[in-house]
């Protein structure tokens, strides 16, 4: 693991998913690639942590899965954001937008 | 629908895990597939890209393990593999499981006895609707002890409140009643008109009591209880015809009460009090008092009511003396009841959860052994993705099953258990006969198996699981992985059972000494040999009907005295020890010209402080000092002198002569003591017998006047005959004579020694129940010790092996293990006995005779324990010394 490489905050990573999955439906290996790619290499998301995350938020109706094919015709599970993921989505990003608001008054005024 | 898609979610995993498993399973190769073509498609060769994608996946299974962890009833899908896991392991070691079920079943088996008692009596609802409103009242005195209320004061009392929608008086005698198959000697209550509607209960044929049965005069009436009615009674539907002849009166038959209901205690028919006209006098408390609340109205608000009426009473009466009330209390039925057993209850509920602490740690004892065996395999399942939390809840699902299995046997031997306790329970214990094995107490055991059950897993889980779990692998097959920490806890949880221990048999050993003591008391009366038997005739008011009840005693005393090997016959009216005791008053010092004409004389002869003493009651024959072998200190007891017409004479007690009379001869002083028969004629004094403990051999004895039964005749009384015979022989020929002389008079026989045993009932029962749990727990503990040493000694084994290699003798090993046991032994007893020095006074009114802190029990106990445990430890000792250096060494 490169030191740049940040360990994902609690919550963090529920946040980061959804936020992928706006863009459309995507499989797990898509959604680990995406967060790769908008973090800038930050955050590498690993399977062991990824799958558990999706499961979980399946089970909670934020995102619905269904099988499909891959880009390269080969079968995969694909994730959508369903409309209470869409609001969760909207509730993390707000607490997100504070707690950096209120992280980054903190640094700047010391 | 967030609720709804996690019902979903939470069904299918639960139904369809099959189809679940296989997706994930899909979905995690197809990820793989994904990364292995990602690879490929930088310019990887296909062996590398495989590579690199397996690396980058990580661990197949540990994925899917961390998935359905996350999932919804996870921990629903992992029971029965986990209680299958759980059994499996349970078989592994059958000797360590049968003792654990076995310890587990006794422990929660005796408390869940324990507690049906306590719930019998103390806590189960009386069988009445609304029983929590049903509310007992007394009179409060110028000592500040209850008392019993007054007629006239009742009536205030009844008339006055705003508290009560009903309010009742009862008392209870025995009467001979006859005019069914055969006379019984019955329990009777006498009754104000309100009693059944106190307890809600209406005849189930028949009437009630109305107003006109109460009033003076009435034609009697009387309700039978429903088992009554079919025993003796027939089961008639037709009461018009149904009479009873109790104590020579007859009495119709009006109605028949449910099934169940029984108050007070044993009572089978109820007549109206006051046929014969209230007693006036507002300090002759023959009444208990009960009454229903009206709904809304508190405790509090009803103690505030009756109080107020019982001062203005107090503040008008012109009887003033210490008799009348000065206040009065409300109090709940049920803790009017129960309230003198409830200490004991309570005691005894304490010291069999002492026991069931002392139990578990046992088990936990060995759940910790085996756990610290189980080292490689929790590190190996931890390797294959186990979280802690499955993990922990495996050792919950282990210690769940042997409790369940040992609380369902615990609950089985309850039932027993119980049946042993109603037997050993003292006759006077309150409510004996609401003692079952009742829903309640079957979940009270479930909620105690389930408790000790989440203790000792957690305990377990968090033993075994803490630090860090692969060292196991590393360290695998050392066998000696983590047993510092854990012999460590072991040797705690030996000192906490040592110091519960320790409480507990000195907690028994103060009530076993308290009873030796009580046992050693000096009664002031022989106890073998004596026959008693109650007879009661029916109860008469005219002098000259009772002088010939008098000529009855006197001829059936005269025929019992010719039974064979019957030396002695005499009669009292109460048998010291037996319960309820004599009645107790005042009397008055006066001579014959002094007799005023006047009840209001009488008033103001007791406002003299000089001329009033005070005393038990006693209807005595001279026979009854002989056979029960009280001694005349002085002067002479009754004799053929003291004829009906002759004067009237007393024998009084030592102690009343010492108290009453200091530096003064009694014998010769005449007293006025007819306020307790209605006879005004005065007693002269004529002898002093010795002290005897009337109410109980720990209760000191009571100053006393004797009367003679010849000169003031009763109605019931107990016939005393000392002999050598066999005491059946005695009762058969007894109960022949009575047939004889009047056939319609029911007796009932019992020997002394039985009286005697039946007023040690109470003590004795705790005695032999904490005594029970005492040794119980010492045998625990001691087994406890024995485990820890032993298992200590195995595993530290090649360690011994070196030391004796290194030259250390067997002595050095003894030493070193013993002084390792000691400690642990110190340790527990320093705690124990802080602890009971603490926990003893709870017993303090339980004691006699020895302090709460008695330095001989305290000294003997820790004796006791400390060999036993010591002998626990010195077993394994022995063993250490016998290690052979060059097989503890190879032994790795």
């Amino acid at each position: 693991m490169s030191p740049e490489q940040t360990s994902l905050l609690q919550g963090t990573l529920d946040l980061l998913i959804l936020r992928s999955l706006v863009a459309g439906e995507m499989h797990g290996l898509g959604i680990s690639r995406r967060i790769e790619q908008v973090t800038g290499g930050t955050f590498v998301v690993k399977p062991g942590s990824l799958f558990p995350a999706l499961h979980r938020m399946d089970e909670e109706g934020w995102i619905s899965s269904f099988w499909g094919d891959s880009e390269n015709n080969r079968r995969a599970k694909f994730y959508r954001l369903t409309k209470p993921g869409r609001n969760q989505l909207e509730l993390e990003t707000k607490r997100w937008g504070r707690i950096s608001w209120a992280i980054a008054q903190a640094l700047g005024t010391s | 629908m967030p609720l709804f898609v996690k019902a979903r979610s939470f069904l299918r995993n639960l139904f369809l895990s099959r189809r679940v498993e296989a997706d994930l399973d899909q979905e995690v190769h197809s990820h793989l597939e994904l990364l292995i073509a990602e690879n490929i498609r930088a310019g990887m060769p296909p062996q590398e890209a495989q590579r690199a994608a397996r690396i980058e996946l990580g661990g197949v299974e540990q994925i899917k393990e961390e998935v359905r962890e996350q999932r919804l009833g996870n921990w629903l899908r992992s029971v029965p593999s986990d209680c299958r896991y759980g059994l499996r392991q349970l078989r592994k070691n059958p000797g360590a499981t049968a003792v654990m079920v076995f310890t587990l079943a006794l422990a929660i088996g005796v408390t869940t006895a324990v507690f049906s008692v306590v719930y019998g009596v103390l806590l189960r609802p009386l069988p009445y609707t609304e029983s929590s409103s049903i509310m007992a009242v007394y009179e409060v005195n110028s000592k500040g002890t209850w008392s019993r209320v007054a007629d006239p004061n009742f009536d205030d009392f009844r008339d006055q409140n705003r508290s009560f929608q009903a309010i009742a008086k009862y008392n209870d005698n025995t009467a001979s009643v006859s005019g069914t198959s055969q006379p019984t000697r019955t329990t009777v209550a006498s009754v104000s008109p309100d009693f059944l509607k106190v307890f809600g209960v209406q005849p189930i044929l028949g009437r009630d009591f109305n107003a006109g049965d109460a009033k003076k005069g009435a034609s009697p009436a009387v309700l039978v209880s429903y088992g009554y009615w079919k025993q003796y009674l027939g089961s008639s539907r037709d009461l018009s015809r149904s009479h009873l002849k109790i104590d020579g009166a007859v009495y119709s038959v009006i109605g028949v009460l449910p099934a169940g209901f029984g108050f007070p205690a044993d009572v089978n028919l109820w007549l109206p009090a006051d046929l014969d006209g209230e007693n006036p006098s507002r300090t002759a408390h023959n009444y208990s008092a009960v009454g229903r609340l009206r709904d809304g109205v508190t405790v509090e608000l009803a103690i505030r009511d009756i109080s107020a009426i019982a001062r203005r009473i107090h503040d008008t009466s012109s009887e003033q003396s210490e008799y009348l009330l000065k206040d009065g209390i409300v109090v709940p039925l049920q803790d009017s009841i129960t309230g003198k057993a409830r200490p004991a209850l309570l005691i005894l509920l304490g010291a069999v959860g002492f026991l069931l602490l002392v139990a578990c740690a046992n088990v936990a004892n060995l759940l910790l052994a085996q756990a610290s065996v189980r080292d490689r395999e929790l590190a190996i399942r931890s390797a294959l993705g186990a979280a802690r939390g499955r993990l922990i809840r495996q050792f919950l699902t282990e210690a769940f099953l042997l409790s369940l299995v040992g609380g369902g046997l615990g609950v089985l031997a309850a039932f027993w258990g119980v049946a042993g306790l109603v037997g050993l329970a003292p006759q006077n214990l309150p409510r004996l006969d609401s003692i079952s094995i009742s829903i309640p107490v079957l979940v009270f055991a479930f909620l105690l198996s389930t408790a000790v059950a989440a203790g000792l897993g957690v305990f377990t889980a968090a033993r075994a699981t803490s630090g860090d779990l692969r060292k196991g692998l590393v360290e695998g097959g050392r066998g000696q992985a983590g047993s510092q920490g854990s012999q460590r806890v072991g040797r705690a949880i030996v000192a906490a059972q040592i110091a519960i221990t320790l409480v507990l048999v000195v907690g028994a050993g103060l009530l076993g000494r308290s009873l030796m003591k009580v046992l050693e008391v000096n009664p002031g009366f022989r106890v073998d040999k004596i026959v008693t038997m109650d007879v009661s005739l029916p109860w008469v008011e005219d002098p000259k009907a009772k002088a010939v009840q008098a000529i009855f005693f006197s001829n059936l005393m005269d025929r019992l005295n010719q039974i064979p090997g019957v030396r002695k016959v005499g009669a009292t009216s109460v048998l010291p020890l037996v319960e309820g005791g004599l009645p107790d008053g005042m009397f008055l010092l006066m001579t014959q010209n002094e007799i005023p004409k006047t009840m209001d004389g009488f008033g103001a002869l007791f406002q003299q402080k000089e001329r009033i003493g005070n005393a038990d009651f006693c209807v005595a024959s001279g026979g009854f000092f002989q056979v029960l072998g009280i001694p005349l200190v002085r002067g002479r007891i009754f004799d053929l002198r003291d004829g009906a017409d002759s004067p009237h004479v007393a024998v009084i007690s030592e102690s009343l002569a010492r108290d009453r009379w200091p530096n003064q001869d009694p014998i010769g002083h005449t007293i006025e003591f007819g306020n307790m028969d209605g006879d005004l004629r005065l007693l002269t004094i004529v002898g002093i017998v010795g002290d005897v403990h009337e109410y109980g051999l720990d209760a000191p004895p009571r100053p006393t006047v004797y009367v003679n039964l010849f000169q003031r005749p009763r109605a019931a009384i107990t016939v005393t005959m000392l002999s050598d015979a066999d005491t059946r022989l005695v009762a058969s020929a007894a109960r022949g004579i009575l047939q004889d002389l009047n056939p319609e008079i029911p007796a009932r026989f019992r020997t002394f020694s039985q009286v005697y045993s039946a007023s040690l009932g109470s003590r004795r029962f705790d005695v032999i129940l904490i005594g029970f749990f005492g040794i119980t727990a010492l045998l625990l503990a001691t087994a406890g010790v024995f485990g820890v040493m032993a298992y200590s000694v195995s595993r530290r084994t090649r360690e011994i092996g070196v030391r004796v290699a290194l030259g250390a003798g067997s002595g050095d090993v003894l030493k070193m293990i013993l002084s390792q046991g000691l400690r642990t032994i110190f340790i527990g007893v320093a705690i124990g006995i802080a602890g009971s020095l603490v926990l003893t006074r709870t017993l303090e009114s339980l004691l006699f005779g020895v302090t709460a802190t008695d330095p001989l029990t305290f000294g003997g106990v820790t004796l006791l324990l400390v060999g036993a445990a010591l002998l626990a430890c010195y077993i394994p000792a022995r063993r250490a010394t016998k290690v052979d250096p060059m097989l503890a060494l190879r032994y790795e």
